[in-house]
């Protein structure tokens, strides 16, 4: 009924109206005729009819609002009437506009990162049912979270709260089918893998429990990556054989694009046979491991139940399952980690930021409407009303808002390759993308903006009555318009100033990084890795012959400084923890000695160029692990010989690992070095310890220090490896400043980010700023020529006016250094050697603020000081 | 425009509208003549609100209109209840007895 009667007066507008003033016109005169017909002069009847009826305009605007689709009707003429005022005022329409998608588009982009990252759920069905367990001693500090593969097994059979426990480990390894030996990532996975992800191959088949058993048939699924690359995505591929480990093992599927996980970039899933002899012994540790829990059950519920299941191992094999405990997270808390403060923080950022174009299109809109006061008294006068003047206006704002909206997704569309482009190891980068999530949002976006900036605009405008408002000629007047315009823009530049402070902390802190000494010389080393398997882990003196070897012809190369080896790469952060005990002279046996662990060759510290400050450099004098009976040579750094020794010596002294498993490392102190940062160039140095072996493991770092730019021997050295190893894949080349790099990347996405934030806000405070001062001198232009004609100099105007800019941007510094302050909470633990308050920080910002402010202010103040009086008085 | 002549209750006037149009169509000016005479000068309807009420109810359905002469042969439109118009005016009569009955005792005791 309503739709129908809708759809008629829409048809039927022209004829309607017309009919509607006839009638109201018809009913005007017929009043004014019984008015004649009591003995009223004609004249003065007509007249007080018309008073009685309060305007013929009025009264057809109040019927037509009683009809239906009237609200859609006149909705689409405000959308017409606002799109066409736009485009009479292109200037003011692009500042704004570009203001609000500058606003929204830097919002969407960061919602749509938090939205990936943090708030959508894991890309698997049911994904919150997905669990990370590892074990871990409770008593000593021990930095090894995987599970032993029979461990896993059991508490697959035991538990009640999961439907299925998997895991896997990846290695890298090379492939030699083709001519050269191609690295390739392979995950190594417990039964039940594609099981527990709720993922199916996209082609081909799951393993078969035969495939999962020892002595059962070999077989692999490959990833959708390295089916694209190996065999443009030909479905032969399920058949064929990769050529890995030594053997040569048939591929039975293919998983889909979507199936990221373990790691980013494995190539190829191979079953761990259940049962094979190396899986057996209850110390060797390796897996990662996933559970997927049942329906219904809680994390709380599931850590019982493991809690339990462990105590009956415990019971079982005292040695070493007594001493283990199950930890349980939810997996998407272990991949996400603490990212999420980041973005946050950026979240507040741009919210501020769209606070500031919000404020900057109100103040625009303010200087508007008083150049529209005009055009809205005649609206009043031809019967429009408040409300429907009031929401025309608010309309227009929504048109500015929703164009804005629609650059600021394109904005935010190119978002995901911002974030991968300053921090490509972001967890769940490759997610980020628009989807009707990000495109609601932007739109929630448009609407919040129309009612903050259009909401007191429009209020104003329209507070003017019909009687007042045709009499005031315009321009004339300075109202408190201008009060309000200046305490936006003040609020403006506080908003500003506090994005300023954070960003100025953040880089501050940057630069603090950077000057620190970091105890070792980072730059002209060259890092990379030769693939290796941990099948040749069986056979230690094999392996430390051939890494050794592999290190002689790297040093005879030319352009070669040092070549060393290590399990870590020093300044990228990564930790060891290990308790030890001192063998000899230990006084106090409660004494908790704990230190970071690092295996590196015995040339490391010629390589890296940390000094020896006493003692000698050690020897590689055992093969590593296996052979426990022999202490290896051990280097301390100058905090561990300091904290543990004290005055005393450390040199001679043995160490010895605590450990739960039987290959705990022991050792003799050979020399100190010079501390050096090893965690990362933000910690400082802890008590390290340093076991001298060059086969830590199969595939280590390799460190060279080079003569020249690292990047300029890569082709060398690869050639050179491709004749002594020609069936090792080198791989990862990069120089150890770039690795160093990107452990900041998070740092570095969010200082560049929030630096890129507080510059725009800065700009757009300034245009608010500028705007509002050229306003104020162009409608004040007859009083200033005035006050000219009567004597005042250029030079007291243009100062009245950079003064009144400064001390707007002053008052808006304080109130912005005080908010900062009282937000500086946000920052902490994000901050590297620079107190919230730092003064250097604080008052570059000021400064900043103030020389831009001025610079904005100035050139309304010179445009105030060139008004001709002649001019400005006979304006008007 | 004397204090007794408040605003009308929600609903009140349409009543008032279809009770004059019971006894024949008329226009206007002319309801608006026959309500102030039935409630003796209480409720004075300006156009304002009569002619939104008027094409509002048309809408409704209640009404119907045409164009017709008036007293002084100049066209004028005419409203006329319809039969969905007058069931309207039988529900709003009872309920309108029921309310004010109801608010009566409630003023009395």
């Amino acid at each position: 009924m309503w739709l129908k009667n809708a759809m008629w007066n829409w048809r039927q507008k022209r004829r309607a109206d017309a009919e509607l003033d006839e009638e109201v016109r018809g009913y005007a005169e017929m009043l004014a005729e019984e008015k004649v017909k009591k003995g009223v002069e004609r004249r003065q009847a007509q007249w007080e009819a018309k008073m009685e009826l309060g305007g013929v305009e009025q009264v057809k605007e109040q019927t037509r609002e009683a009809r239906a689709g009237y609200f859609l009707e006149t909705l689409w003429q405000d959308i017409r009437y606002g799109a066409r005022m736009l485009r009479k005022n292109p200037g003011f329409t692009i500042v704004a506009v570009l203001t609000l998608a500058l606003g929204i588009g830097a919002n969407s982009a960061v919602f749509s990162a938090i939205d990936a990252v943090l708030l959508r759920p894991l890309p698997f069905p049911q994904s919150d049912q997905l669990m990370r367990l590892s074990q871990y001693n409770p008593k000593a500090q021990s930095a090894n979270p995987f599970a032993a593969p029979v461990r896993l097994e059991d508490w697959n059979r035991m538990n009640s709260a999961f439907q299925a426990i998997t895991g896997y480990y990846t290695e890298d390894d090379s492939e030699t089918s083709g001519e050269i030996p191609e690295k390739i990532t392979v995950a190594f996975v417990a039964p039940r893998f594609l099981q527990v992800w709720g993922v199916a191959p996209q082609i081909g088949r799951d393993f078969t429990p035969e495939e999962e058993r020892f002595g059962g048939p070999a077989a692999v699924l490959i990833s959708h990556r390295y089916w694209i690359r190996r065999f443009a995505e030909n479905p032969d591929a399920v058949g064929q054989k990769v050529k890995i480990a030594g053997g040569s093992i048939p591929i039975i599927g293919v998983m889909p694009a979507s199936f990221l996980f373990p790691a980013r970039d494995a190539d190829v899933w191979f079953p761990v046979p259940v049962g094979a002899p190396y899986t057996l012994g209850r110390d060797n540790t390796w897996y990662t491991v996933i559970g997927r829990l049942k329906p219904d059950v809680t994390l709380a519920e599931a850590r019982a139940n493991l809690a339990t299941v462990q105590a009956q191992l415990g019971k079982q094999y005292p040695k070493p399952d007594a001493d283990i405990a199950v930890r349980i997270e939810p997996l998407k808390n272990t991949i996400v980690g603490d990212v999420g403060r980041s973005f946050w923080l950026l979240f507040g950022a741009v919210s501020l930021l769209l606070l500031i174009a919000c404020t900057n299109v109100a103040a625009l809109l303010l200087a508007r409407s008083s150049q529209r006061r005009h055009e809205i008294s005649i609206r009043y006068a031809l019967g429009g009303n408040r409300r429907r003047i009031f929401r025309q206006l608010l309309t227009e704002t929504f048109l500015l808002a929703l164009a804005g909206a629609i650059l600021g997704l394109i904005i935010a569309g190119t978002a995901s390759k911002i974030f991968e482009a300053l921090a490509a190891n972001l967890p769940r980068v490759g997610e980020i993308h628009i989807d009707t999530t990000i495109v609601m949002y932007t739109l929630g976006c448009s609407i919040v903006v129309t009612l903050l900036g259009g909401f007191l605009p429009a209020l104003r405008a329209t507070r003017q009555g019909i009687s007042s408002s045709l009499a005031q000629t315009s321009g004339t007047q300075v109202s408190t318009q201008n009060r309000v315009q200046s305490l936006l823009v003040g609020v403006q530049v506080a908003l500003a100033v506090t994005l300023l402070a954070g960003a100025s902390l953040l880089i501050r802190s940057f630069e603090e990084i950077g000057r620190v000494s970091a105890g070792f010389e980072p730059t002209h080393v060259l890092t990379f890795h030769v693939s290796g398997s941990y099948g040749e882990t069986a056979n230690y003196k094999a392996l430390t012959q051939r890494i050794d070897r592999t290190l002689d012809s790297l040093r005879a190369l030319p352009g070669v400084s040092e070549a060393a080896t290590s399990n870590t790469l020093p300044g990228v952060p990564a930790e060891y923890p290990i308790e030890v005990k001192i063998l000899e002279g230990e006084t106090d046996p409660n004494r908790k000695i704990t230190a970071d662990s690092r295996a590196v060759s015995p040339d490391y510290f010629a390589t890296m160029q940390i000094p020896l400050l006493e003692g000698e450099a050690c020897q590689e004098r055992t093969s590593g692990k296996t052979e426990t009976a022999n202490p290896v040579d051990v280097m301390v750094n100058h905090s561990f010989a300091s904290t543990y020794f004290g005055e005393r010596t450390a040199i001679g002294h043995h160490l010895q690992e605590i450990a739960t498993n039987p290959f705990f490392l022991h050792g003799e102190i050979r020399g100190v070095v010079a501390d050096a940062r090893e965690e990362g160039l933000n910690h400082t140095p802890e008590p390290t310890i340093y076991w001298c072996f060059s086969a830590p493991m199969p595939d280590p770092y390799y460190l060279v220090r080079t003569h020249g730019l690292p990047m300029s021997l890569a082709e060398t050295v690869r050639k050179r490896l491709a004749q002594i190893e020609p069936g090792r894949a080198v791989f990862e080349i990069s120089p150890l400043t770039a690795h160093i790099a990107e452990s900041f990347s998070e740092n570095r996405l969010r200082t560049i980010l929030l630096g890129f934030f507080a510059a725009t806000a800065i700009a757009l405070a300034c245009i608010g700023l500028y705007g509002t001062l050229s306003y104020a001198v162009t409608i004040r232009q007859r009083e200033i020529g005035l006050r000219m004609a009567l004597g005042a100099l250029r030079g007291q105007i243009a100062r009245q006016y950079l003064f009144s800019g400064l001390r707007i941007c002053l008052i808006g510094c304080v109130a912005g250094l005080a908010f900062a302050m009282a937000s500086s909470q946000l920052l902490a633990g994000m901050l590297y050697d620079v107190s919230p308050d730092d003064g250097l920080a604080l008052s570059a910002v000021v400064v900043i603020m103030v020389a831009v402010a001025a610079f904005a202010s100035l050139l309304p103040a010179i445009r105030a000081s060139r008004v001709d009086p002649m001019k400005a008085l006979r304006y008007e | 425009m004397t204090p007794s002549q408040t605003e009308l209750l929600q609903g009140t006037l349409d009543m008032l509208i279809l009770k004059s149009l019971a006894l024949g169509e008329m226009h206007g000016l002319g309801i608006s003549r026959r309500i102030e005479q039935v409630t003796r000068g209480t409720f004075q309807v300006k156009p304002g609100s009569l002619f939104p009420a008027l094409h509002r109810m048309e809408e409704e359905g209640w009404l119907s209109s045409s164009w017709g002469e008036s007293e002084n042969n100049r066209r004028a439109k005419y409203y006329q209840l319809t039969k969905k118009g007058r069931r309207q005016l039988e529900n709003e009569t009872q309920r309108w007895g029921r309310i004010s009955l109801a608010i009566e005792r409630a003023l009395e005791t």
